[in-house]
């Protein structure tokens, strides 16, 4: 067999391939933050630093509504999403009928947002239409505005966006659980829900607390769904979308993609140097145990 | 674990606590009652929020348009209006340069996926996949608008190439144009590819690499024969979803496409906008259909279950 490491500078190259594509990904941001900063704006000779794009964002009174709504937003997503994608893994462990529920779980993520925002903006109204004509029917006042479109069919937009990353996230985490475990509780006389919580739950805590952060940021960023289902209030993704096309670049534009870009690279970014670090830890531990006299 | 549990609820042999006899309102709530069905919540969401729109797409495609909505009935007016259209041409078009998207996104990710796995040591592989987790997570809206002060006219591609003294005039094809809206859709999906590549290629064993190198199998033989044969699943994968968003995905034509520049998600925008919701629902219908013949047909030729055996 040829030694992986034989040719040093390929090996390099191949590195030096593979962080160029990241580069290439990410540099188009550092980019947009970096104009961000510029009293003077894209395509100025001058660079001046200055935060005057963002003071004037957040000191904008309709763009700090939209934050706090995208805020609500995504707190109401992560607190639905994220229970829902735990108890659908712990299904999908369980079902005889795996290709079948993996294709209803993840088959969102196939449909594009515009096609997908469509179909639930046309079927939010006919639902709204059929409650109407049954509560009228009933006189019962309280059916007749449950699907109107507002904050719930923006939120079960941002549900059926935020779900199948949620699910794929927990699962891949549970994966490496022993259902024996679970078993070994419940001979013990634990219930289903003590060994759920002391058992199983401290071993996929990582994942669900990642499930959180990615529902977060993907709630955070959305805007296609958002625009069809939203009703009367806007989110900040909302606001840059409709800047962009209808101002153009402006300097504030420029402050607005930086907070999202900021916002996503504190949240990912410190999620994934806190992974790196507790997997570095638990290297180290596993470790020590499996040859303790090396280790020290 | 054992004591974790006992700490918690001590009992004099260990363990929990039973009750003797549960009460009506434990027996309701408890693991033979509500317990069991919450767990199908997420299913029953999925088939009310997903699956029954999705479906019902198909009907309303075949409703009568009024004039602000649409009322029951049965006409393919909106399908005959799309095809006899300058849309059909349109998402024709948009379906080539998906298909461009799909092929650079796998020549330039795909072999990121195979050196992460064949190359990089177990223990880091996770980690050098996660680089790419930073750039998907910041929004799409926000990396496809930092193309524009990039491939722009004064963007950062032609002052450095001006710089360098390689071109005397800025290059302007690369922005408001169909290869503005290619160049997007790869930096859009390109993680797509190196997610699903690195994944299909975690269920190709290491000794296989072994045994083509043993045999004296050149690079591209390898890579022709053996690694995209045994990675076939997750490369459709990848390919499908690229493709479908390339084609759905409103935003990409819109901010770097220039005026003319569209795709199916543009189009059901623009018939959404114009209240013409049967024809919306008709160009909706068409993409899911694609989508589902796709997959279909991935499923038919390489298994798309093998992905998750990973996870399984």
């Amino acid at each position: 067999m040829r030694d992986d490491y034989s040719s040093k500078l390929g090996y390099g190259l191949k590195w030096a391939y593979l962080l160029s594509i990241v580069g290439a990904l990410l540099a188009p941001v550092f980019h947009i933050v970096y104009i961000s900063f510029n009293e003077h704006g894209f395509s100025a000779r001058i660079y001046e630093f200055t935060t005057d794009w963002y003071r004037v964002v957040l000191g904008d009174i309709m763009l700090v509504a939209s934050l706090k709504w995208t805020f609500y937003l995504a707190l109401s997503a992560v607190l639905t999403a994220v229970p829902m994608g735990l108890l659908a893994a712990k299904l999908y462990k369980r079902t005889q009928h795996k290709v079948a529920f993996v294709t209803l779980m993840l088959a969102p993520l196939f449909v594009p947002a515009d096609i997908m925002a469509s179909s639930l903006l046309v079927f939010f109204r006919n639902a709204n239409g059929v409650f109407e004509l049954l509560g009228e029917a009933l006189g019962w006042e309280w059916l007749t505005h449950w699907f109107e479109l507002g904050f719930l069919t923006a939120l079960i937009g941002q549900i059926l966006y935020t779900l199948p990353y949620a699910f794929v996230i927990i699962l891949i985490t549970m994966s490496r659980y022993h259902p024996q475990q679970t078993e070994a509780a419940r001979g013990c006389g634990a219930t289903g829900w003590q060994a759920f919580c002391q058992v199983e739950f401290p071993q996929i805590r990582a994942g669900v607390f990642s499930a959180c952060a990615f529902v977060v940021i993907l709630s955070f960023n959305e805007a296609t769904r958002t625009a069809l289902l939203k009703g009367g209030f806007d989110t900040f993704a909302n606001v840059l979308v409709s800047q962009m096309l209808n101002v153009g670049m402006s300097g504030e534009s420029y402050a607005m993609a930086g907070i999202m870009s900021i916002v996503a690279i504190t949240v990912i970014g410190g999620f994934l140097i806190y992974t790196l670090i507790q997997s570095g830890r638990l290297e180290r531990v596993a470790r020590a145990k499996a040859d303790p006299l090396m280790s020290s | 674990m054992r004591r974790d549990i006992e700490s918690t609820s001590p009992t004099a042999g260990g363990g929990w606590d039973v009750p003797a006899s549960p009460s009506p309102w434990q027996r309701l709530i408890g693991e033979d009652g509500l317990q069991k069905w919450v767990f199908y919540v997420p299913i029953a969401f999925m088939v009310l929020f997903f699956a029954i729109p999705m479906t019902a797409t198909v009907v309303w495609s075949v409703f009568e348009r009024t004039q602000f909505w649409m009322e029951p009935g049965f006409t393919f007016s909106a399908y005959e209006n799309f095809f006899t259209s300058a849309r059909v041409e349109n998402y024709l078009s948009s379906m080539i340069h998906s298909a461009w998207a799909v092929v650079i996104c796998f020549v330039l990710g795909f072999p990121v996926a195979v050196f992460v796995r064949r190359r990089v040591p177990r223990v880091a592989q996770h980690r050098v996949i996660l680089l790419f987790i930073l750039p998907f997570m910041i929004s799409e809206l926000v990396r496809v608008f930092a193309m524009r002060p990039v491939l722009g006219r004064y963007g950062l591609v032609n002052s450095f190439l001006m710089d360098i003294g390689l071109i005397n005039e800025p290059i302007t094809v690369i922005l408001f144009s169909p290869l503005g809206v290619i160049i997007g859709d790869v930096l859009s999906f390109l993680p797509f590819m190196v997610f699903a590549g690195f994944l299909a290629m975690e269920a190709v064993q290491l000794y296989v690499f072994e045994v083509c190198d043993d045999l004296g199998a050149g690079t591209v033989r390898t890579f022709s024969d053996v690694i995209v044969p045994l990675a076939a699943p997750g490369i459709f994968a990848g390919s499908v979803f690229i493709f479908v968003n390339s084609l759905g995905v409103a935003l990409v034509p819109i901010i770097l496409g220039g005026p003319g520049a569209v795709n199916a998600g543009l189009i059901v925008n623009q018939a959404i906008v114009a209240l013409d919701f049967p024809l919306a629902m008709a160009i909706s219908t068409i993409m899911i259909v694609t989508l589902m013949a796709l997959l279909y047909v991935g499923h038919r030729l390489f298994d798309l279950t093998k992905i998750l055996e990973p996870i399984n």
